[in-house]
């Protein structure tokens, strides 16, 4: 499978306007759209945990050629807190109550877009890798927290 | 919402970042958004974690401890 890349985010951009899904990207992939300079194997998109955007969501996935049984898809229009995809054209984990951020309407508020892509403040990505705890965070933590002081500074000027 | 803005880096206040990331920061800023994603999305195989084609976990704290006790500890995945 190749690695996921511009055209691919910009169609789930776009199928997933089209079908009205409220979601950001996170972690890596979204900070790699804010700026941040750094490597990264799929994409992590944090998804409104609704019946109605799961939906949604199962539809833009299938559209975008995710090959989801009903089973699979009722669980994601359940909202699992978590969903990992390795059944379409590129990796996506879906995650609906990540570590560290209260909600989905707070992160919502706080959220940028880039190019048309909505994506998660750095606050908030960084407030989610450093909850998770993992090994792989912790050693990408210094490197963002770098690149989070010459974002804002870069914004504030 | 808010919208990003791009300034030239001696139009930026002050920073206190090690010079060789701050360079690293500012030739990614000049780089358009398409170039940074190839540059940044690899694939590589994962084991175990990309041998299923569908995973579903009902909490966080459910797929955290599946991460835990099936992934290779070098993956990176488990918690400290």
């Amino acid at each position: 499978m190749a690695a996921f890349d511009y055209r691919q985010a910009a169609e789930v951009r776009d199928v997933f306007q089209r079908h009205g899904v409220r979601y950001l990207f996170i972690g890596k992939s979204g900070a790699i759209l804010l700026g941040f300079p750094d490597t990264t194997q799929d994409a992590d998109l944090f998804v409104e945990k609704t019946p109605e955007n799961g939906r949604s969501v199962v539809t833009a996935l299938r559209e975008l050629g995710f090959a989801l049984s009903d089973s699979e898809a009722s669980e994601i229009e359940r909202g699992k807190d978590f969903v990992q995809l390795r059944n379409g054209p590129f990796d996506l984990d879906l995650i609906f109550a990540p570590d560290g951020i209260e909600g989905f309407g707070a992160a919502w508020g706080r959220h940028l877009e880039v190019e048309g892509f909505p994506v998660c403040h750095l606050d908030d990505i960084i407030a989610s890798k450093a909850a998770t705890n993992r090994q792989k965070d912790r050693e990408s933590l210094p490197r963002l927290q770098a690149f989070r002081q010459y974002w804002l500074a870069k914004r504030r000027t | 919402m808010e919208r990003m803005d791009c300034v030239p880096i001696d139009q930026m206040e002050s920073v206190n970042i090690d010079r060789d990331l701050l360079a690293e920061f500012e030739a990614a800023a000049r780089r358009p958004l398409d170039v940074r994603m190839r540059y940044a999305f690899i694939h590589t195989y994962k084991p175990v974690l990309d041998d299923a084609r569908f995973r579903a976990f009902g909490t966080m704290a459910d797929y955290r401890k599946w991460c835990q006790d099936n992934l290779p500890e070098w993956l990176g995945y488990g918690r400290v």
